[in-house]
């Protein structure tokens, strides 16, 4: 059993995701990824789909793992997954492996979790494996040159969803809730959870509560990304802060069919004040940042989070 | 020593999975190969098998089960047929390009459509050259034989590639034939366990598949076919052992039927054979001078052991049990492969493709007959006037 943390200075001094890669600077995926080892420790294996964290991470002979890793296809990472726990389950069985039973984590970004890989994540979650599946959600096709993903913001630009005379708003979809959408289809899940950069304490334990629980567990984390969503790369975490204190990003844990909110902002931020910041929606009009406030009000009220959105220049009382 | 059964293609080969005490299966239905996957479901409930049963969402899912278990070290058995097999095209190549020696068992099929059953080479000869060794068992007993052989073969360090075990839909998988099941001893003399120094293992981490620059990707092509190169030796020594240890007679690469002698012969793999030997045999008996070569090995391709065998005639009929749309010569696979072993040879060997079978239609004796008329008429007047002929409709 690994122990929940109880401070940031109670984490771990080791590093098990370290130098030797090359992202971008200020990139949130690498910051998680970094949490995300942290907290796992070296009884690990990281199953890596195509996407950033594959092709930025792992240029030959300079990989920053200090745990095994294995490249899967972007479509796969659920089925490879299952099959390496499979193996050890049936290895130890037969005595053909008598070492400590590893952990097997999926690092899958928002394509390889809640698109072209959405399948093979569902059969391993339906059929029970004892696997961590992260995803980290930097809300587009990052690696290929920022297209749109399921989990790209509606009224974001993206390569495939530029904004012009005919289409102003860019992304007419709104994003796939894919926490939302694995949460209530798969028995076999043991434990479900959303996490931030920016709260690295709640992410580490998260992290570290899914390895616990015998069988799948899934972790959503979103991840700012200085290139996709034109912001400054010193800025990253005061991006995913911003995030959940709007409500555009929400923290909560799921177990045994009960949610449990954990983090809510003491005064929620008008989502305005998040959108400003960022290149991605610059294009976007007065009337498109309203239907992004309403569908993020409604979206909490769905979880119950009742915080009403307050300017900072608004009174406070 | 082994017992005698009167078993099926799809049993013989659960029977070969469950001696090389195989440790992830992983499943997906669909016809004909599915009755592998419910003989190993029905071993496993009886505890004749200790081994992780994944049903996986789909053909590509079970070709990434199969990848991630061999990766941790385990030896692992998939199968599927027609567009399942297509189905799973991605992952192949990862699996060989990793070093991988999976094994996977295609009973073959007809593509889609019309979502025809039958039997047809078209499935698995559309994945020959993702680095899988592969060839074609035309009976049960060969069924089983292969199954312990590629294992062996696949899993040499000198080669360490994934296998495609094939076995024609319905005429090998569903037909019933004597087998000599061999017993658990032999077994373990024959096929060591599987041990990959590349391995996903907390002990001696290692980073597998690292994304790498352009000039770096030629190189490791280099070894995937100097793998394959590797592997004719590897397959000689495993042919040799396994003649020995369970009393079989097989030639590794290309076995020859009433040879000695042939004017014409045909030149073929798999369960259709077994018609074509027949019919040579009832055209012996009246005195003509034909035979048949059969490859057993398709990859790699035995190109020196294929001309050796077939530049000694003067008519070669090559059958291929697929469709090829648009191919050099109209025929299929096969015939563009014979002529490709036989450059050099010059006008002395002559060959003819016949596309045959299609569908799952029995290539039919008489449909044999045809074929072997219409090489002696190339022999007498010395002129090959078509390519190709799609059979029976051109011939």
């Amino acid at each position: 059993m690994l122990e929940q943390i109880k401070t940031i200075r109670h984490a771990p001094d080791e590093e098990y995701y370290v130098s030797g890669h090359r992202t971008c600077a200020g990139c949130g995926p690498a910051l998680v990824y970094r949490l995300v080892a942290k907290a796992a420790g070296p009884n690990t294996i990281f199953l890596g789909p195509t996407g950033c964290m594959y092709v930025a991470n792992t240029s030959y002979g300079c990989g920053p793992f200090a745990v095994p890793w294995l490249h899967t296809q972007i479509t796969n990472a659920g089925g490879v997954a299952s099959g390496v726990e499979a193996a050890y389950k049936a290895m130890m069985r037969k005595g053909k492996y008598t070492g400590e039973r590893p952990h097997v984590i999926v690092m899958a970004g928002d394509g390889g979790a809640t698109d072209i890989g959405l399948q093979a994540l569902s059969g391993m979650l339906y059929r029970g494996h004892d696997v961590l599946f992260i995803c980290y959600d930097n809300e587009s096709y990052a690696n290929t040159g920022i297209q749109t993903s399921p989990t790209t913001p509606w009224g974001a630009v993206t390569t495939f969803t530029p904004s012009g005379p005919a289409i102003p708003e860019g992304k007419r979809l709104w994003p796939k809730d894919n926490a939302q959408l694995v949460a209530h289809g798969h028995p076999e899940l043991k434990y479900l959870a959303t996490a931030s950069l920016a709260f690295p304490l709640d992410l580490m334990n998260k992290v570290r509560k899914g390895l616990n629980a015998e069988g799948p567990a899934y972790l959503h984390i979103q991840a700012p990304c200085p290139k996709g969503w034109q912001f400054d790369s010193d800025k990253t975490i005061d991006m995913a802060k911003l995030a959940v204190d709007t409500g555009m990003f929400q923290l909560y844990e799921y177990e045994n069919g009960k949610y449990t909110i954990t983090y809510t902002p003491r005064k929620r931020k008008p989502v305005e004040e998040y959108i400003k910041l960022q290149g991605r929606f610059s294009h976007l009009k007065p009337e498109h940042i309203e239907k992004i406030q309403q569908f993020v009000d409604a979206k909490l009220k769905a979880i119950e989070v009742e915080v009403t959105a307050v300017s900072e220049a608004a009174p406070t009382d | 020593m082994g017992k005698k059964r009167l078993i099926t293609g799809v049993v013989a080969t659960a029977e070969a999975v469950r001696l090389a005490d195989v440790d992830v299966i992983s499943s997906f239905p669909i016809r004909p190969y599915t009755g592998i996957m419910s003989e190993l479901a029905r071993m496993i409930a009886d505890g004749e098998l200790d081994a992780e049963f994944v049903h996986a969402e789909g053909e590509h899912a079970q070709l990434s089960v199969v990848y991630g278990a061999s990766a941790a070290g385990a030896r692992t058995f998939t199968g599927s047929s027609g567009v399942g097999v297509t189905y799973a095209m991605e992952v192949y190549s990862p699996i060989s390009g990793e070093r991988l020696p999976v094994q996977m068992a295609i009973a073959d099929r007809t593509l889609d459509p019309p979502g025809d059953f039958g039997s047809e080479h078209t499935d698995a000869e559309v994945c020959r050259d993702q680095g899988w060794i592969q060839g074609w068992a035309a009976t049960p007993q060969e069924a089983l034989d292969l199954t312990l052989l590629y294992y062996r073969i696949g899993e040499d360090p000198r080669v360490l590639l994934p296998q495609y075990a094939c076995q024609d839909g319905y005429f090998v998988s569903h037909i019933a034939g004597e087998v000599d099941v061999p017993d658990e001893a032999q077994v373990k003399e024959f096929l060591p366990p599987y041990k990959n120094k590349h391995q996903l293992n907390i002990y001696e981490p290692q980073i597998i598949g690292a994304q790498i620059e352009p000039d770096m990707g030629p190189p490791l092509q280099y070894q995937r076919a100097l793998a394959m190169r590797n592997a004719k030796e590897v397959i000689k020594e495993a042919y040799d052992d396994y003649n020995r240890i369970f009393g079989r007679n097989y030639s590794p690469f290309v076995e020859e039927y009433m040879t000695e002698d042939a004017d014409v012969v045909i030149f073929l793999q798999g369960a259709h054979s077994q018609t074509a030997i027949d019919v040579a045999r009832r055209l012996r008996n009246h005195g003509e001078k034909v035979g048949v070569v059969r490859l057993r090995t398709f990859r790699p391709f035995p190109t020196e052991e294929v001309r050796d065998a077939l530049s000694k005639f003067k008519v070669i009929g090559v059958v291929d049990n697929s469709a090829n749309f648009g191919i050099a010569g109209g025929g299929g696979v096969l015939l563009t492969e014979a002529r490709t072993a036989l450059y050099g040879e010059g006008d002395k060997v002559k060959t003819v493709g016949f596309v045959a079978g299609l569908g799952g239609e029995a290539i039919t004796r008489d449909e044999f007959y045809r074929m072997f008329a219409k090489l002696k008429d190339i022999a007498k007047t010395g002129k090959v006037e078509q390519n190709a002929y799609w059979v029976p409709f051109e011939l």
